[in-house]
């Protein structure tokens, strides 16, 4: 086996996109060691540069902490695609990429001469990844997105949250992070069809598509006869923190007993209440009154350790500080220290996936175009005369 | 492109894969890699069978889901989460436990491209059949080991579900109303997230074996995958110490952000402005222009500022209107805004319609229903159409003789004592 081997060493990739998901997309595609070259408006950047929280309190464009982790592997080039000049050194630039991952509104680059259809006739393999908040067909297709939006019309909010509250959103963009999972795998697809049957094509990526997926209960429950509500929680409340003490699926026969001993309630062992899976599921909240008494004095993570060492299937809720300090993603090394000799090393999360010994890349994030010269100098051969024609007129 | 269509078989042609998930991410991955073509062969035994089938005779009391509430005379074929993670894959069953059982399974290893499991991370070792044993059997076999802490570390061997990784990879701690406790999705949202990822993980895996020409193992931790959905979160403790916490539905870079009441039981509308022009199109269309030079919300800061406020004033605009409307009217004036819809409504909705999202599925046990497809769109190789999911060892047959070249006498042997069959055993 090669050792250290990249398995998109081979690929370059133009990242148009902003924002979260097709952004995600392109990080994942970079990791796996695809030169990713992201092209960002002249002057402002992506929007994500402008977003909370900032690396050290101060906005800036080079600060954020979102635009910081999206975009970690890549280089940065602006161009203006709505300058005609621009938009020909992007067209040049796609004819001999291998992925385009864009996320304008749909039809936006087909007005320019971006589209799929005009840049495949130049690069037949080209696969054109299209990340939008409603995709690329269909009457809500003009529509704008956001994370909640996409967690709305997907039908994924309306079952979090209390009964007699409003429907609460998952936190963070995870569903802006799922459609940039369901991107990158897509992708990733695509271009094993290329590299199997010699096509490239265009993908398109919806987020309300990837938010109706990820409903994995609530669409077949509904049709099956029991409609999908709000509930309340099963979180109990440890000394310094929440549990859920994981008793009812997937549970041995002989962990109760060995459960009950525990919490000092041998009693209970033969209750038929709590004796069964099906019991403790059908009694819950009183299964939580009596974990709760027990668990009240005791830390969440010793909670965790001991019952998952009986068996059960325990949770405890960790929080990003918990986690960077948790012994199973130390020892597997998942945060690694993002180098940045300006704005200063920061840990990040590292591989999503690890296939033998191949390398996941991860360098920080590039300044707002840091790479015009090498990129549109040195790869596309433009003169420093003619890159200072590029942008002269506009902002560099 | 209609002639090319029409040359183009599915995107997955010809690659087969061993499908030992089960619960949920797994699940979902190996019908995802089914939509697009790949033969998957689902294993299972009559005395475990994947825990979405359920009890075989369930208890008074089971809160599975079953098609009218009712468990039928195969409860095992029917049960909700069963039939709908396991379209178009094939059903064998094979004992693990029993040595044939084990001999047939590296047979059948040898014959696939991939395998994909997603139990405790040392139950295929203990079995004799981890990486090790069936990439000595297959040298050219992807092994995509989907676990819950990954194939290494203390909690190695620690179980998880979908709705404990949402505690312990972080995702409930930011999940919350304002300043209230960690709260979870009823989705287990982990779940299917994993199950798309590690379809692109084995797509990677597939190229490397290309390079290669041998097999490998895909190491994938469900725990660690879940943690990168608070990636900015983990860069901000680290760059400034904050520990990122529950805020509702409120957003740092927008206002107003939330949902918002409508006509009817249990309606609302989601909204959010970030740009200006979107807020000077939300107060057009909800009749206040002069909002929009009121001081209280002339700029970002202020609107998060006086969000409640804010809050009032929209409601009591949304509440005389359906939340499609809601949508529409803002959308129309550029506004990010949609409908919190139910699941009913998205069965009915007809954005996912036109698009061709769901398939209907006759399911010979449990009826007709609209089935999930994929988070994708290929424009030049289509999914294949949902097919029900197969019913317990349904494929028995198929595979033991079609693909092994057992007799039918042979398969009534392990029928017989009881390494495959097609009803659960005593007590499964």
């Amino acid at each position: 086996m090669e050792s250290r081997y990249q398995i998109l060493g081979d690929i370059t990739v133009l990242d148009l996109s902003q924002g979260v998901a097709g952004p995600f997309c392109a990080k994942l595609l970079a990791g796996l060691g695809a030169e990713v070259v992201k092209v960002e408006p002249p002057g402002t950047g992506d929007p994500s540069r402008r977003s909370e929280p900032f690396l050290d309190g101060r906005p800036a464009l080079e600060n954020s902490a979102l635009f910081a982790y999206l975009n970690t592997s890549k280089k940065s080039v602006t161009l203006d695609l709505g300058l005609a000049k621009h938009a020909q050194v992007l067209k040049r630039m796609a004819q001999d990429c291998d992925i385009l991952v864009e996320s304008f509104a749909p039809g936006y680059l087909d007005s320019m001469g971006l589209g799929y259809d005009n840049l495949s006739e130049a690069n037949h393999g080209l696969i054109y990844v299209s990340v939008t908040p409603f995709g690329q067909s269909g009457p809500y297709r003009d529509y704008k997105g956001s994370d909640i939006v996409a967690q709305a019309i997907g039908a994924l909010m309306y079952t979090i949250g209390l009964p007699d509250r409003e429907p609460l959103k998952v936190g963070g963009e995870a569903a802006l992070y799922t459609t940039g999972i369901s991107a990158f795998s897509a992708a990733m697809l695509a271009l094993h069809v290329r590299d199997t049957q010699g096509f490239g094509q265009h993908v398109d990526i919806s987020a309300m598509d990837c938010m109706t997926v990820a409903q994995i209960h609530s669409s077949i429950h509904y049709q099956f006869g029991r409609t999908p509500v709000r509930r309340e929680t099963n979180l109990v409340q440890a000394k310094d923190g929440w549990v859920s003490p994981g008793l009812d699926i997937g549970v041995q026969a002989g962990t109760w007993p060995k459960v009950c001993q525990l919490m000092g309630v041998p009693e209970l062992t033969d209750d038929p209440r709590f004796s069964t899976p099906e019991g403790r599921r059908a009694n819950q909240q009183e299964l939580l009154g009596v974990v709760g008494e027990w668990a009240a004095t005791k830390p969440k993570e010793e909670i965790y350790h001991t019952l998952q060492g009986l068996r059960t299937i325990t949770g405890y809720v960790a929080t990003v500080e918990d986690l960077l300090a948790s012994r199973q993603f130390a020892h597997r090394e998942f945060f690694r220290m993002v180098e940045d000799s300006e704005l200063g090393d920061v840990v990040h999360p590292g591989a999503p996936f690890r296939i033998d010994d191949t390398i996941w890349q991860l360098s920080r994030a590039p300044r707002l175009g840091e790479h015009n010269e090498e990129v549109l100098g040195g790869r596309l051969g433009l003169s420093p005369e003619e890159l200072t024609q590029l942008f002269s007129g506009g902002r560099a | 492109m209609g002639a090319e269509r029409n040359e183009i078989g599915p995107a997955l042609d010809g690659l087969r894969v061993l499908d030992l998930t089960q619960v949920a991410a797994g699940p979902y991955s190996t019908m995802l890699l089914a939509f697009m073509g790949a033969e998957v062969i689902k294993v299972e035994s009559c005395s475990r069978m994947d825990i979405n089938r359920g009890r075989a005779r369930p208890a008074p009391g089971d809160t599975r889901v079953y098609p009218g509430g009712e468990p039928g005379e195969r409860p095992w074929n029917r049960a909700a989460h069963h039939v709908h993670r396991n379209i178009n894959k094939l059903s064998v069953t094979l004992d693990l436990g029993a040595p044939r059982g084990k001999e047939l399974f590296l047979d059948l290893a040898r014959i696939c491209d991939v395998l994909v499991e997603n139990y405790r991370a040392s139950v295929m070792d203990r079995l004799g059949l981890g990486y090790d044993a069936v990439s000595q059997a297959n040298p050219q076999l992807i092994y995509v080991k989907i676990s819950s802490q990954g194939d290494s570390g203390p909690e190695r061997d620690y179980g998880s579900l979908g709705s404990t990784l949402e505690q312990t990879a972080g995702l409930a701690s930011v999940t919350g109303y304002e300043g209230g406790p960690p709260l979870m999705t009823n989705e287990t949202y982990p779940d299917p997230v994993v199950g798309i990822l590690a379809f692109g993980a084995l797509m990677a895996a597939l190229r490397q074996r290309r390079a290669t020409g041998r097999g490998c193992l895909v190491d994938l931790s469900q725990r660690e995958v879940t943690s990168m959905l608070l990636g900015e979160a983990f860069l901000d403790y680290s760059a400034n110490g904050r520990v990122a916490g529950t805020m509702g539905n409120r957003h740092w870079d927008m206002s107003p952000h939330g949902v918002y009441p409508c006509l009817g039981d249990d309606m609302w509308a989601a909204i959010s402005v970030s740009a200006e022009d979107e807020w000077l199109g939300l107060c057009r269309c909800i009749g206040q222009p002069q909002l929009a030079s009121d001081s209280r919300f002339q700029d970002l800061e202020s609107r998060r500022r006086n969000q409640a406020e804010l809050d009032q004033i929209i409601s009591t605009w949304t509440l005389e209107k359906e939340h499609y409307q809601v949508m529409h009217m803002l959308q129309a004036h550029g506004v990010p805004a949609g409908a919190v819809l139910k699941a009913n409504e998205t069965l009915a909705d007809p954005h996912l319609e036109d698009r061709g999202f769901w398939d209907v599925v006759d399911h010979p046990e449990a009826g007709t229903y609209k089935q999930t497809t994929t988070p994708w769109i290929l424009s030049k190789n289509p999914r294949l159409p949902a097919i029900a999911a197969a019913g317990l060892g349904e494929h028995n047959f198929q595979v033991f003789n079609g693909l092994l070249g057992l007799s039918p006498g042979e398969i009534d042997d392990l029928v017989e004592s009881g390494i495959a069959g097609y009803t659960p055993s005593d007590g499964a």
